[in-house]
């Protein structure tokens, strides 16, 4: 019994990073409709300056993050200023998008790995203070990734509701045209959803980083996750990419607890096919598909 | 000399896994992320056919051939009801999901382990055991792929994938039914990948899941793309590309803890540039969509 | 001969709560052009959708020689002799003109990846059949010279005079016809009415159905006229009939 409910804080603390990654990938999967796989990298873009410059430079740790979500912010947005945005103008596919996305990550990742090494980095020094509440653990740092991740996320949805510059960025995912002919700023929308999508991404990086290190190659599967909690969700519906996160960190720690985390993915993955079969428009989006191809 | 035997052996394996893959990406126009999972449950159900059932490599293959469809058949039926996006996050997912199965199914598999010891093939009384011999054999097996393909790429059924790739709404309307020729496709595909699979095992006699991941998938269709599809010379064009390219790093001089990362930032760039300059591949005619 | 044609029994068909298509029936009989004609947004298209199968009905029937064919798949609508030419003409962009004929000539069963293996002996005299179909058709439909041009560089009414060629290929005897002649200029627009009269005059036992704009496109080869209007045929009568009628001119030509 303490083991579930273990399981299940630990469950709602990667719920909050699970959210995170999946805003940020909703943000640009929902707007410019294409899937976004450099999100894999420049979620390890921030984490890297973080530890460049804390680690290496040895600036203070909270200037370090905040250099290191602008160096992640401004890495997305000149992604999408040199390949995205120039595609784009040439009316390319989504399958040209796509490619040339998974040539950014490769590039990106490899590059980082040429500079920094393929093993893990330690960006925190020392054995992470624990509380217990009852037979329960938890750590410092899972309380950090808790509340960050719930306030960021939360946060932003008060934001989004209120705001009318984000009714545009979501219009652009309905009718692009119609935010030009509205007169709406286009490209600003669009570098402010890139922008938005890589502070997110690093905020779960380094939420992540700074408990258990980060390699290279861990930018794949926080994109996946992403990817996955949104279109289980629903792409359609803020609540839903949350919804989906949450369902996702939950059932992952469940499986945990009755068979082993090796598991995981079977899960992550049969959850996204079954979904994907059974309720194409995601577990918490009213809206039906539409039906003509 | 045993360096470029190897090599030729390895792009004849490459060939066979490209060829298939055209099938479904440059006919069907699917751009498909799990052509690993074939390969990889080639490698294994030759293996363990071979070792725990005594198998000789012929009957061996045949049976892998017939397995693999069969799991091609389960993995494409749910997937082949998506399209675009949808259709490579699916297959994407079932990488993932046979990946996470290969590796952690220990009693059949021994995971992470790996099997060790894989016997060399015997045909006739005849063990296959040197590069040259083995260089013979892989190119015996592309050479038969590559005419049976070849014949299917030419049929009115290849011309009908075509036509559903091109316009799959028109083609439906010609009676064309897209449910049973992507089917058909995509289990093709996959029993020609699981024929690679097994001669990849007997070549190397050990395989581990490491070799069938998601990555592996993500190469295999970059060296189509490279290449170009839907035709019969760009899957060659590819194979040959990619494979040669990070063998001239290696003339390059570079040392090889730098060489496995500038190899794939040259395949990253390489994807980029094409998209932007030759979306159709080096020596295709039809553009991914 | 039985004069058996296509039936539309109270068709409906409602999308985000708006009625698209209406209790629709009507007969369309072989031999005839019936034109279905009616202003942007009529339903005219999305009846069409109804009747391949792109979209599913939520009530009413279709007959088709005697057999009830709503909600059947398109490629299974296909299959019992339906075609149709999209508004949006559809043709194999990246297949030649003669691909693109071609890959309506097959059958269903040579169409399965082991009918070449199956047969090896008769393949070339098959192919040389498909070929001189093929050629038949294009020289039916003015193509034979563009047989090897690639179908997306063709100008927008050749394409429409391919897709054309195509559903007369596939041998179907109903053709569902969306626009022919729009965006064309006068001389193709002339090119496909002949060709239109020509199937009539040729072969007594097809159906055409003319969705058209072109008020005298309509008056030069229609027989008979569905007027549609939001979802619902309101008049239905010879050509002149109503397009004379003072109700429809008001509705859709605004005089
Ligand atoms: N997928 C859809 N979802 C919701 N409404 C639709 C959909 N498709 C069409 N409509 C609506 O149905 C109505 C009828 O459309 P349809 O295309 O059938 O008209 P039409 O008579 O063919 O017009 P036109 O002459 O312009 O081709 C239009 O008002 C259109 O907005
Ligand atoms: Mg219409």
């Amino acid at each position: 019994m303490t083991l579930l409910l273990q399981l299940i804080l630990n469950g709602i603390v990667n719920a909050a990073i699970y959210s995170l990654l999946a805003v940020g990938f909703g943000l640009v999967y929902r707007s410019l409709r294409f899937f976004y796989i450099a999100f894999g990298a420049v979620y390890i873009v921030a984490s890297y300056a973080v530890f460049a410059l804390a680690n290496m430079a040895g600036l203070p740790l909270l200037v370090s993050i905040i250099l290191g979500l602008l160096i992640g912010a401004i890495s997305g947005v000149v992604m999408d200023k040199s390949v995205y945005l120039p595609l784009e103008k040439r009316s390319a596919s989504t399958g040209v998008l796509f490619i040339a996305s998974l040539g950014i990550y490769i590039l990106v990742v490899n590059l980082v790995a040429l500079f920094f090494g393929n093993e893990v980095k330690i960006l925190s020094m020392g054995i992470e203070p624990s509380f217990s509440i009852g037979t329960l653990v938890v750590t410092r740092m899972q309380v950090v990734q808790f509340f960050v991740g719930w306030i960021v996320v939360i946060g932003f949805w008060f934001i989004i509701r209120k705001n009318n510059l984000m009714k545009g960025i979501w219009a652009m995912g309905e009718t692009p045209d119609l935010v030009v002919v509205l007169g709406l700023p286009y490209k600003f929308m669009r570098m402010l959803v890139f922008a938005l999508s890589s502070v997110f991404a690093g905020i779960a990086s380094l939420l992540t980083a700074l408990d258990v290190g980060i390699d290279p190659h861990v930018g794949m599967h926080a994109l996946l996750t992403g990817a996955v909690a949104v279109l289980v969700g629903g792409v359609d519906v803020y609540r839903g990419w949350i919804g989906g996160a949450v369902l996702l960190a939950v059932l992952q720690s469940i499986a945990v607890w009755q068979f082993s985390a090796r598991w995981n993915d079977l899960i992550t993955f049969g959850i996204l096919i079954i979904t994907l079969l059974f309720r194409p428009q995601g577990l918490f989006s009213p809206k039906r598909r539409r039906e003509e191809r | 000399m045993n360096y470029i035997l190897h090599l030729l052996i390895m792009i004849g394996i490459y060939m066979i896994l490209s060829y298939g893959l055209n099938l479904v990406v440059g006919f069907g126009g699917l751009l498909s992320l799990c052509h690993a999972v074939f390969y990889g449950i080639g490698a294994y159900a030759c293996t363990l056919l071979m070792m725990k059932c005594g198998l000789p490599f012929l009957p061996a293959i045949l049976l892998t051939i017939l397995i693999t469809g069969i799991c091609a058949l389960i993995v494409g039926f749910p997937a082949l009801r998506f399209r675009g996006d949808s259709f490579v996050i699916v297959t994407l997912g079932f990488q993932m999901i046979v990946f996470t199965v290969l590796y952690n199914w220990v009693d059949l598999t021994r995971g992470p382990y790996g099997i060790p010891g894989i016997p060399r093939p015997v045909i006739a009384g005849y063990e296959f055991t040197t590069l040259p011999e083995y260089l013979i054999i892989v190119w015996t097996f592309l050479i038969l792929i590559a005419v049976v393909l070849f014949i299917i790429y030419k049929s009115p059924f290849g011309l009908a994938l075509k036509a559903l790739r091109d316009n799959e709404m028109a083609a439906e309307g010609l009676g064309k039914s897209p449910v049973h020729l992507f089917l058909y496709a995509f289990v093709i595909s996959g029993m020609t990948a699981s024929v690679a699979g097994g001669l990849y095992a007997t070549y190397v006699t050990y395989i581990d899941p490491t070799s069938f991941t998601l990555d592996e998938s993500i190469f295999l269709l970059t060296v189509l793309l490279v290449g170009g599809t839907g035709n019969r010379i760009g899957p060659f064009v590819g194979t040959v590309f990619m494979i040669l390219l990070p063998e001239a790093l290696r003339f390059l001089g570079m040392p090889d803890a730098v060489a496995a990362n500038a190899r794939q930032m040259i395949y990253g760039l390489t994807l980029i540039l094409l998209m932007f300059f030759r979306p159709q591949g080096i020596a295709g005619k039809y553009m991914v969509r | 001969m039985r004069t058996e044609g296509l039936k539309i029994k109270n068709l409906s068909k409602a999308m985000n709560g708006l009625k698209i298509v209406d209790r629709v029936t009507a007969t369309f009989l072989p031999g005839r052009i019936t034109a279905l004609v009616g202003p942007n947004g009529a339903g005219k298209t999305t009846l069409f959708h109804l009747i391949t199968g792109e979209l599913k009905p939520d009530m009413g029937e279709i007959f088709y020689r005697k057999k009830k064919i709503a909600g059947l798949p398109p490629y299974k609508v296909a299959r019992n002799g339906i075609g149709r030419l999209f508004q949006d003409v559809r043709v194999f962009e990246n297949l030649t003109v003669f691909e693109n004929v071609a890959s309506a000539c097959y059958s269903e069963r040579s169409e399965t990846p082991w009918f070449p293996f199956l047969h090896i002996k008769g393949l070339r005299s098959f192919n040389r059949d498909i070929a001189d179909r093929v050629m038949f058709w294009l020289e039916f439909g003015g193509l034979a010279d563009l047989k090897d041009t690639p179908a997306s560089s063709l100008s927008y009414g050749q394409q429409k005079i391919l897709a054309i060629t195509r559903i007369m290929a596939a041998g179907f005897s109903i053709l569902l016809l969306d626009e022919p002649t729009a965006g064309l200029n006068p001389v193709m627009i002339k090119r496909v009415l002949n060709i239109l009269k020509k199937i009539i005059k040729e072969d007594k036992s097809k159906t055409i159905v003319l969705v058209e704009h072109n008020m005298s496109v309509v008056t030069e080869v229609a027989d008979w006229v569905y007027f549609m209007n939001e979802g619902r045929i309101s008049f239905f009568g010879r050509t002149d009939h109503v397009l004379g009628d003072q109700e429809v001119r008001e509705i859709y030509l605004g005089l």
